[in-house]
């Protein structure tokens, strides 16, 4: 059905991309590259390296292989604003959709950087009924809002940006090109004798400006001695004004140069007469001097497009943002073998190896970021104080985490804060509600330290005060669905430590979540009022079972005696604040895992930007700050589908949990 | 010297189990050391930790001296709390020079409460008041934990949020800090008064004669004509009352100013009502010793956790030591006594009692510089 | 209310009680025993952590229930040993270096935990045994006999202990050296080797009720017993030093606690009020005891270590 309305669309199509072609009275190109692995796609291209803009027409799906099931049509346009062969930003995008698979047919207008014709450019494909449009420059962002609202059933990816605009039908796509501009730059600083470096770039915006910081900051970190001289030109096109900053460069003592953005072709000539060393981006450049590009750091698009475009053929347009980065092999350094740079490359890949893991960041010499953590119970209690540790674990940009654990003295925990905010930490994180009251008197002796206090919705009003907290009767809502759907015996039985706080909020949508799903269906809760008493929490546990519970929860930390006890009577388990299946492989169904990097890593980079707080934050199931992680060891059938559908319905607000 | 030479061998069992986690046993040290007296906000931080330990201590004291073993330190800490803070919610208005005192009294008199009731039960009812101790303070957590869920909890709590905790309580009722202080408040001023007035009390007064007799021998001070049950009822009101006191410390002269539950006891306590039993036994009973003795555990508290910051080995290590520490120090006064029995045999040649006879027994007490008058029986 | 007297909910309540009570019952015998030689050990939940501690490790590591008993009991062996060496052969102050040992003991199983283990991993120990016959008994089965191995051991240790002391030449001197150590010694019964055997067997207890605690819960976590050993040394009181005395108020104190965790779990209590139920055991205990009016007095020589004074 699809595939014939999608054709005959594209019959209509043609024609009005034909009548723009030949009003725009662009040349048609005859240098072809290689069609991808659908084999049938086949992308020309203009054979000029300047900026001629060039629309390049494909050769119909006719052409495709007459197999007895060929592969489902699927057609990509892309609008770049410079030459499809520019070994530079345009090239990235071509050479990354014919490397995707599953596409069967290509066209690319390239050499538009007139914003207005690349919109109509975009608008033609859409109408013609292409499967994905790709409007590559950022730039074309503003046009292309106003466009896909249009073609909702269009998809379209806009590049390189993070923002779709809130827009369903829009993928956006960035490079991390900071981290490559960081390992070449680490690399030219080694690799320079005269220990000046020279950067020739475009105007100090977007991709370019990425690039160019990563590339300073990374020879800063090689060496603090080396001399960085960066020239914007101010200019994407202007090649002679690019080979003259290159010229500039050398003439100030430079001896490895690098530049980005489609213009520094002139730029690499000059390096090559003077015999200076190149860094190219965004494509491998080696073709410009193959004895004096030492490494080139190429985007791979493909790595976020293919997903992307898997997606649109499962029914998903977009409405999410991608990056490629060193890290997802989206970013990979391709080095020249023809030139021996000896040590230099083992600094390249360090550089690679620490942005990889995480232990180096692009931001200048490591910037130092330490955060304390002081919370109440241990580290690893695969429940409350469990959750906020892993969760500044994977933070990024974090140099030091520190944490005092078993604080459940407020005043020894405040003491602790203190200290902390006294040995100049960046952030200081007060993870127990309990602690506000320390934490409200405290903070405002260090107005120069950010605090982070959760569970809670209250900053104080102050300035340098974070607030979080979950939405855990959201996950209990889920939980208690499930636990009513699960039960056979018609009682679930909930074991809680004193009823206030996150565990009342957990209990709370656990209790309505049970409730909504089969109101029949009896939930005891035993506050035991303790957070400690492992002991009681087991023999509460027995209780429920007792009275007849075949489905059990609990939270706080004491419920590990619990677990034991469902797992003897094969009760079943739901699991909250972390996974908690390492309990019981064969009873907790499910747990609520709370992610709180989700709302800390906005809170540590606006740290990072001179904005200390002041807000309070939630991680709920939209944001992603709260998951629900299945434990696939345990087949509980239809009953998975009943959480997704709750899970699905909190998510876009069609169910509440009702406090 | 020999309660050094304890206190060095388990630092040395100390080093030798950070060895085995991997830390650097000297820097571990330098900063428990660091953390704890190695600057002047390190000395106050060990301060304002000795201050509950020293309360209690003397409140130990007074109940040990009168053959009294009061393990209820931690519910009479938490009495005390609940009646200055119920005291503060009500008349928070009146001018610091009034409720500041107040507080103080209040918190007694809470505690004095907690331990009279113990008092009772021993000295009428015949109930050990080990057993109603440990279960008195079952019983005064889960009250703390009632009346913060509810009735004294903080009308903004009871909203949202639900903490269990008071509201900010009266900024008029802060303790006052001592001036050039960051955090140290005159509440250490309070406790070495406490510290001299117990000695006062218990060395220069009647009762405290009659205390000390009953702990000698309760049979011979009924002999003597001492009411003697009344005394009993009497030291554990005393010293309920000083842990009261702490317990009051403790909320008015917390960072939050607030009186916060986390459900269980030690977490409002700090263990205090139990770790003022060590060093009042440190201080072998002695008010003045105790003084010196709190400062020595409070700061083995605070540079702990300079340590688990610094090596980052829990604290739970110095617990574990402080553990070691006391049983080291007890089991080398023996050896103390042995030598020093000896000495005097030489001088003498004279032949001791056996020191297990009962009279000499619990006078150990008085001369040696630890053990306690525990071992005296009940009426 | 009425949901809890059905007999299915009351007879929740026994068997949860005697659940309850079992490791409470295990230490307070042991404390009885060493009170009785006249020894005061206030490290009992110190020894029972250690006990806990070693036990779970031991299965974690090997899986192996019975060597985890046998560790528990063993790491409470070590403990009496040393305890011994304090207060009989140093003649220490017993309650004194009691905390001391407390102190060791729960900060060295929360240090070995942290380090050793970190995440609480759940363990296996004993299933419930259902002795045949008597668990087929109606209701009382159902309280009575489908228990752990490990409460009906406690239990039966029960007249195994009051026979000990109360039948045995054991006994004999041990309350001999309790009341007059010095009346003793010249008798010829060695204090110091009662004293010890008694100290070795109350804390071998002790360190086999925290065993017991952590396979029957199946983990561990920092400060496992939550105070328990406190309790079975008032409960020593509460039983005038007697194993069926304990016993009693074993019972008493598990009873009215799994009474209120019933009346929480079928919703009778809730909110504040909760808090106040959660005082009941302890209330009741001291209630109780003042209600029996006990004259029994503790053994005379109590705490009081024994010097020959040669």
């Amino acid at each position: 059905m699809r595939r014939f309305k999608l054709r005959s669309k594209r019959q209509g199509g043609r024609i009005i991309l034909s009548a723009l072609v030949a009003t725009l009275g662009l040349l048609a190109g005859a240098c072809g590259s290689d069609g991808g692995s659908g084999g049938a796609a086949t992308t020309t291209a203009s054979p000029s390296t300047t900026a001629t803009p060039t629309t390049t027409a494909s050769p119909s799906t006719t052409d495709a292989p007459a197999t007895t099931e060929p592969p489902a049509e699927f057609r990509v346009a892309i609008v770049a604003p410079s030459a499809s062969n520019d070994l530079a930003f345009t090239q990235s995008i071509v050479d990354g959709v014919a490397a995707l698979s599953g596409v069967t047919e290509v066209h690319v207008t390239d050499g538009t950087f007139i914003v207005d014709e690349a919109a109509a450019a975009v608008r033609a494909y859409a109408e013609d009924g292409y499967d994905l449009v790709i409007a590559h420059g950022s730039q074309y962002g503003g046009a292309l809002e106003l466009i896909a609202p249009d073609f909702p059933d269009t998809a379209f990816a806009w590049g390189t940006s993070g923002n779709t605009f809130g827009l369903a039908n829009v993928s956006a796509y960035t490079a991390a090109s900071d981290e490559g501009g960081y390992v070449m730059g680490a690399m030219a600083a080694a690799l320079s004798e005269s220990g000046v470096v020279g950067v020739v770039g475009p105007i100090e915006v977007g991709d370019a400006k990425l690039y160019v910081d990563g590339f300073v900051a990374g020879a800063a970190a090689q060496d603090a001695g080396v001399e960085v001289n960066v020239n914007y030109i101010q200019s994407f096109s202007d090649v002679a004004l690019a080979a003259e900053a290159a010229q500039g460069h050398v003439a100030n003592g430079a001896d490895v140069l690098t530049g980005t953005a489609q213009m520094v072709v002139g730029a690499t000539g000059v390096a090559a007469e003077h015999g200076a060393k190149w860094f190219g981006t965004q494509a491998n450049q080696t073709p410009l001097g193959a004895d004096i590009v030492v490494a080139s750091q190429v985007y791979k698009w493909e790595v976020v497009l293919q997903g992307v475009i898997d997606g649109i053929k499962a029914g998903d347009l977009g409405g999410e943002a991608h990056e490629i980065n060193l890290a997802n092999g989206g970013l990979v350094i391709e080095f020249n073998d023809a030139i021996d740079i000896g040590d230099v490359k083992a600094v390249g890949e360090a550089a690679i190896a620490g942005l990889g893991d995480g232990t180096l960041t692009t931001a200048g010499p490591p910037a130092e970021f330490r955060v304390a953590i002081v919370a109440p119970s241990a580290s690893n209690d695969l429940a409350f104080t469990q959750s906020i540790v892993d969760g500044v674990a994977a933070l990024s940009g974090v140099t030091e985490v520190h944490v005092t654990d078993g604080t459940f003295i407020v005043d020894e925990a405040a003491a602790a804060v203190r200290a902390y905010a006294e040995d100049g930490y960046d952030l200081v994180i007060a993870h127990g509600s309990q602690y506000g009251g320390a934490l409200e008197l405290i903070a405002p002796d260090f107005p120069d330290t950010a605090f982070a206090w959760g569970t809670s919705g209250n900053t104080f009003g102050l300035a340098n005060v974070s607030a979080y907290t979950a939405a855990s009767d959201e996950g209990g809502y889920v939980m208690g669905a499930m636990a009513a759907a699960l039960s056979e015996s018609g009682v679930v039985g909930v074991v809680g430590p004193i009823e206030v706080g996150d565990a009342k909020l957990y209990v709370d949508g656990f209790v309505a979540g049970a409730a909504a799903q089969d109101a029949g269906v009896e939930v005891n809760v035993n506050y035991i009022q303790s957070f400690s008493d492992v002991a009681l929490a087991a023999e509460a546990a027995q209780g429920h079972v007792a009275n007849g519970a075949d489905v059990l929860t609990g939270t706080a930390q004491m419920v590990v005696g619990a677990t034991g006890v469902a797992a003897e009577h094969g009760a079943k388990w739901f699991g909250t604040q972390a996974n908690q299946t390492p309990l019981g492989a064969d009873i907790v169904v499910a747990s609520q895992v709370y992610k709180w990097e989700v709302v800390l890593q906005g809170v540590i980079d606006g740290i990072k930007a001179g904005d200390l707080g002041g807000e309070a934050h939630e991680i709920n199931l939209a944001n992603g700050g709260l998951v629900i992680e299945f434990n696939d060891a345990i087949d509980i059938g239809d009953v998975k589908a009943v959480g997704e559908a709750a899970i699905a319905g909190l998510g876009d607000g069609t169910l509440t949990t009702g406090s | 010297m020999v309660p050094l030479a304890a206190v060095l061998a388990s630092f040395v069992i100390g080093a030798v189990i950070l060895l085995m986690l991997g830390a650097d046993p000297i820097e571990g040290y330098r900063a428990l050391v660091d953390g704890a007296f190695g600057s002047p906000k390190a000395l106050s931080h060990t301060a304002m930790k000795a201050m509950p330990l020293l309360l209690v201590g003397v409140g130990i004291c007074i109940a040990f001296r009168a053959s009294v073993i009061n393990i209820g330190g931690e519910g009479q800490m938490i009495a005390g709390a609940i009646v200055s803070t119920v005291v503060v919610l009500n008349v928070g208005d009146l001018p610091p020079l009034v409720l500041v005192p107040l507080v103080f009294c209040a918190g007694a008199l809470g505690g004095a409460i907690w331990g009279a009731i113990p008092g009772v039960l021993k000295a009428y009812s015949g109930v050990n008041e080990i057993l109603s101790t440990i279960m008195l303070n079952i019983v005064a957590v889960q009250f703390m934990n009632f009346l913060l869920r509810d009735p004294i909890m903080d009308p903004a709590q009871k909203t949202s949020g639900r903490i269990p905790q008071t509201e900010r309580l009266s900024a008029n009722a802060d303790l006052p800090i001592l001036p050039g202080a960051s955090r140290l408040h005159i509440g250490v001023l309070v406790a070495l008064a406490v510290a001299v007035f117990v000695y006062v009390l218990l060395w220069r007064t009647a009762l405290g004669y009659r205390l000390r007799a009953v702990g000698h021998s309760a049979a011979a001070a009924r002999y003597a004509g001492m009411p003697v049950k009344r005394t009993i009822v009497a030291a554990l009101t005393l010293s309920g009352a000083m842990c009261g006191i702490a317990g009051a410390v403790l909320v008015f002269g917390s960072e939050s100013h607030r009186f916060v539950t986390d459900g269980s006891s030690v977490g409002f306590t700090q263990s205090a009502g139990f770790n003022g039993i060590v060093t009042a036994l440190f201080g072998a009973l002695h008010p003045l010793w105790t003084i010196p003795s709190s400062f020595l555990f409070g700061g083995l508290l605070v540079g702990a956790e300079t340590m688990q910051r610094a090596v980052q080995v829990p604290k739970a290590l110095m617990v574990g030591l402080n553990g070691l520490v006391v049983v080291f120090v007890v089991s080398s006064e023996r050896l103390r006594r042995v030598l020093r029995e000896r000495a005097d045999r030489e001088t003498n040649r004279r032949a001791d009692h056996s020191v297990d006879d009962p009279a000499t027994g619990a006078g150990r007490s008085t001369d040696s510089s630890v053990s306690g008058p525990l071992g005296t029986a009940t009426p | 209310m009425s949901d809890f007297f059905t007999l299915a909910s009351l007879v929740f309540v026994v068997g949860s009680g005697i659940r309850l009570a079992t490791p409470m019952l295990l230490a307070g015998l042991g404390e009885a025993i060493g009170q009785r030689s006249g020894v005061l050990n206030l490290g009992v939940d110190g020894v029972m952590l250690l006990g806990a501690f070693g036990a779970y490790y031991t299965i974690l590591e090997t899986g192996s229930a019975v060597a985890g008993i046998l560790v528990g009991v063993a790491v409470g062996l070590i403990m009496g040993l040393a305890y011994g060496v304090i207060t009989v052969t140093f003649g220490a102050e017993q309650g004194i270096s009691g905390i001391g040992i407390y102190l060791f003991g729960l900060g060295v199983s929360d240090l070995l935990f942290q380090k050793q283990v970190g995440t609480p991993l759940p363990i296996r120990g004993f299933s419930d045994w259902h002795i045949p016959f008597l668990s087929d008994i109606p209701r009382i089965g159902e309280m009575f006999f489908q228990h752990s191995v490990l409460v009906y051991m406690t239990f039966l240790l029960v007249p195994v202990v009051a026979f000990l002391i109360n039948r045995t030449t054991f006994g004999l001197d041990l309350r001999a050296v309790g009341e007059n150590p010095a009346a003793a010694d010249s008798l010829g019964v060695s204090v110091a080797r009662v004293r010890y055997s008694a100290i070795m067997i109350a804390n071998l207890l002790a360190g086999l009720a925290g065993a017991v605690l952590a396979i029957e819960l199946g983990i561990f976590q920092q400060n496992l017993t939550n105070g328990q050993g406190f309790i079975a040394i008032a409960l020593v009181y509460f039983g005038a030093w007697r194993p069926t005395g304990v016993m009693a108020g074993a019972l008493l104190f598990g009873l009215v606690s799994s009474t209120v965790l019933q009346w929480r779990t079928l919703g009778i209590v809730s909110g504040a009020a909760s808090s106040l139920m959660a005082m009941a055991p302890a209330l009741l205990t001291i209630v109780a005891l003042v209600v029996i009016s006990r004259t029994v007095g503790q053994p005379s020589a109590l705490t009081r270590p024994f010097d020959r004074g040669k």
